[in-house]
């Protein structure tokens, strides 16, 4: 024992040792990011509890039991490196720009100033979105919390984060513009449209169907390939062009910015795709197999983005569902993925 | 003009709606939501205890992070780190080995929150949880990243759950449990608050506190700010035990008299050894005692009051263990030094020792003649006497060594049958936490069951070390090489 113990001696190392032979020094990014999960130790249960706890028993079945084969689920990188420190800065810029574009357009009565063709569409459409945003939050929380890798894990607790900042801009515009115009804001409610438009239906549908996708293949296909992409496309981007085609400026401004984050969300989703698929020969036939069960969800969401943006002096409804399908599916094809058939 | 948050607040958390494609009950099933038998419509009295805008928590994060950085540049720069007191090394080693992971765990526990969580206010504010976890692992794994060259030992920050190193194992069955199996209910009470708005109330100011006064600025600084996002989001247990208190208070007292004494056990582990012996004597403020009177009892009692719920049934002995459960795990952690990842300072100089005496009269009576016998070893040059021949046996709850759990030399069995198999535990309130809920512990093997089980091999100390990855550049052994034992000679 002595003997052991005396072997100690001080040496210094340069990086973790969980790198193993890097060849590079590792950014910043990777010394905060890699191996930072301990449920997925070779052998062992994926918690320090017995084999029968609930903990274990999801764990095992949801994301142990996928269909994905990645021999080191470590070895993905997200393309923008986002730690805590760069993604609080960057955020920061990005609402101090949307803060000065509050202020500005409202010394300017943007609100006032609204059509009712563009009132209509920001109480139709921007308005009801954060039920949607909520959604998206929560469905993308859950990829986090089975994220085999804390570098995929972390990338999701971002987009979580984006969601929230979605649902509260949306609550922000909402409660401006009810105060600014009254009833014809407040009738019949956001909560309304959410439940009952048609055109929200399909929309809603999806992303109370993908609430229900546990194992962890199927919930990021659900999420970062279907329903997220698509309403970023339909609900961000699309209304940010319709709203700037209606004399909503504003809407329109904060909206392209907000679909930075969709950008940056789309990046790391699609290099995930891509590791993914350079990982093992048979994950393309897994993730095209998810993606063609939620074929008729993505369809009835497709279907319904026309008559969802439909506004007078705006891009035309079967335009808008050209430009969003044609949209998903070229971010679909560098991965020798196709949209679902049919 | 821009609007107040509390203009738009109350639109950004209504945000439930009637599912209607499927049955919310399986999107928010109980065995995770914790929803239990409190009606749903009870969930709308939840109340968010802060209010926070994603505008204003990115600005004001953004400042910390920045505060943060600066002070370490400054600091790294003027090579504070080299001239500490190895002894308080020891602390940030456990430290940093032992809570590092748990604050990325502490994501996904928020995450779950942001999921399950039974009321939308709740799914927000798991969000700013979940980001304020991920500032907490990265400003660890940061600050531990910038000392390897200096020491080894700060490898274990990201390793060591990744290892079967017995305490560590201890950390994890525990936050494991509460953290990720736990549904939202049970993991507020426990967590947020019974751990974070109690014990790591103590772990970072008394820390924070020792750092600093042990010229550790930079970690003291980073422990402090660590410490404003805990107090933030810890809140988030008040609510939940509001809803609880009214629908199922039953559930509530149990869920937080297990995690207190689970937490209680951990702490007498990391804290009070870190507290009473590791933190070089001029710099301590309190004793652990004193910061758990002070912090934890008056606090607890407080909360427990509040809400009416009664005093857990042994809290008698609880007050008992403060006065040297942690002196019997320093002991034993000492004894054992070698299946450490750092190097312990056994703190009992005679200096020390008079201090000891001061803040525990009871001490010298209970610990005294075990450090004479050590110190009667090592002065005979019979270092070998000192470290162990065997492992302890440990605890089936909270995976920690049997013995001293309320008092010294208290050895009485306590043991449960349950399913054909026999469990043992470090105390009759470690039997009560497993008696009352069985499953939770059940077949959960500790490292020494494993060890008799043949899963370590060879069955030897060697064999037991290579298996819990210790290694010999981090092994530990006395911290000061038995100076302070030497001390006794000339005495």
């Amino acid at each position: 024992m002595t003997e052991l113990a005396s072997r100690s001696r001080r040496r210094g190392l340069k990086t973790w040792s969980a790198f193993g032979d890097l060849g590079r020094r590792p950014s910043d990014y990777e010394i905060v990011t890699h191996h930072m999960n301990h449920t997925t130790r070779p052998g062992e249960q994926p918690l320090e509890m017995g084999p029968h706890v609930r903990g274990n028993v999801w764990l095992r079945t949801h994301r142990d039991g996928m269909r994905l084969v990645v021999p080191d689920w470590d070895a993905f990188r997200d393309p923008d490196a986002v730690t805590y420190s760069t993604y609080v800065t960057a955020q920061d810029d990005q609402e101090t720009y949307v803060e000065g574009l509050l202020e500005r357009f409202d010394e300017a009565g943007h609100d006032e100033g609204l059509s009712d063709s563009a009132l209509g569409l920001l109480r139709r459409v921007l308005a009801p979105s954060r039920f949607l945003a909520h959604g998206l939050q929560m469905l993308s929380s859950y990829v986090q919390q089975l994220a085999p890798s804390s570098y995929v894990g972390n990338c999701a607790t971002f987009q979580t984060a984006d969601q929230l900042r979605r649902v509260q801009l949306a609550a922000y515009r909402t409660t401006q513009l009810r105060l600014t115009r009254g009833t014809e804001m407040t009738e019949p409610g956001e909560r309304w449209y959410w439940e009952n438009d048609p055109a929200w239906q399909p929309i809603r549908k999806a992303v109370e169907r993908a609430l229900l996708e546990f194992d962890w293949d199927r919930a990021f296909v659900v999420t970062n390939l279907v329903t997220k992409p698509l309403t970023d496309l339909i609900t961000v981007e699309r209304l940010g062009a319709q709203a700037e085609a209606v004399g909503a400026p504003l809407d329109a401004l904060i909206l392209q910015n907000l679909y930075l984050d969709c950008r940056r969300s789309r990046r790391w989703t699609f290099a995930l795709v891509s590791f993914l698929v350079a990982a093992d020969p048979g994950n393309r036939a897994v993730l095209q197999e998810h993606l063609d069960s939620f074929g008729e969800l993505a369809r009835g969401v497709l279907d319904a983005a026309g008559r969802l943006l439909e506004v007078s002096g705006g891009q035309p409804p079967q335009a808008i569902v050209d430009t969003v399908r044609s949209a998903w599916c070229d971010m679909l094809a560098p991965h020798g993925l196709t949209a679902p058939r049919g | 003009m821009l609007l107040n948050r509390d203009d738009w607040y109350e639109t950004s958390r209504d945000l439930d709606w009637t599912f209607s494609y499927v049955d919310p009950n399986e999107v928010f099933p109980a065995s995770w939501s914790g929803a239990g038998d409190v009606p749903a419509d009870a969930w709308q009295d939840w109340e968010e205890p802060f209010r926070v805008s994603y505008r204003d928590y990115v600005r004001i994060q953004r400042e910390k992070e920045g505060g943060v950085k600066a002070v370490g540049n400054a600091l790294s720069r003027a090579g504070v780190f080299e001239k500490l007191d190895p002894a308080h090394l020891a602390s940030a080693h456990l430290h940093l080995g032992g809570t590092c992971m748990v604050e990325q765990m502490a994501i996904t526990m928020q995450s779950r929150f942001c999921r399950f969580a039974p009321t939308p206010k709740w799914r927000n504010l798991g969000v700013f949880g979940m980001l304020d976890e991920t500032r907490h692992a990265q400003l660890d794994l940061r600050f531990a990243h910038e000392l390897l060259k200096v020491d080894p030992r700060f490898d274990w920050t990201l390793k060591a759950f990744h290892t079967n190193e017995w305490g560590i194992r201890a950390v994890k069955a525990f936050f494991d449990d509460i953290m990720l199996n736990a549904d939202c209910v049970e993991a507020a009470l426990a967590v947020s608050l019974t751990v974070e708005h109690g014990f790591t109330n103590m772990q970072f100011v008394a820390l924070a506190a020792d750092a600093m006064a042990a010229g550790d600025i930079n970690w003291s600084n980073l422990l402090s700010s660590i410490q404003t996002d805990e107090a933030r989001h810890a809140q988030q247990g008040f609510p939940t035990l509001a809803v609880l208190m009214e629908h199922d208070p039953e559930r509530a007292q149990q869920a937080i008299d297990v995690a207190f004494w689970r937490s209680t056990r951990l702490f007498q582990t990391l804290t009070g050894p870190a507290m009473d012996y590791y933190t070089p004597l001029e710099q301590r403020k309190m004793s652990f005692k004193e910061f758990m009177l002070e912090w934890i009892v008056n606090h607890h009692e407080r909360i427990l009051e509040d809400y009416g719920l009664k005093k857990p049934w042994y809290w008698d002995d609880f007050l008992r263990s403060l006065e040297t459960a942690h002196h019997s795990m320093h002991l034993g952690m000492w004894w054992y030094r070698p299946t450490l990842f750092f190097k312990p300072n056994a703190g009992v100089s005679p200096a020390e020792r008079e201090w000891l005496r001061e803040k525990y009269p009871t001490w010298e009576r209970d610990f005294g003649y075990i450090w004479d016998q050590i110190i009667a070893n090592v002065q005979a040059g019979d270092v070998p006497a000192t470290l162990p021949e065997t492992l302890p046996v440990l605890c089936n709850v909270t995976h920690l060594p049997i013995g001293g759990a309320c008092a010294p030399h208290e050895l009485a069995e306590h043991k449960s049958e349950y399913k054909g198999k026999v469990y043992r535990f470090d105390s009759h309130i470690s039997k009560w936490c497993f008696d009352v809920d069985p499953e939770r512990y059940a077949d959960h093997p500790t490292v020494v069951d494993r060890f008799l089980a043949g899963d370590i091999q060879p069955m030897d100390l060697p064999g037991a070390l290579a298996w819990m990855g210790i290694t010999p550049d981090v092994m530990g052994d006395d911290v000061y090489d038995y100076a302070w034992a030497r001390e006794y000679v000339n005495a």
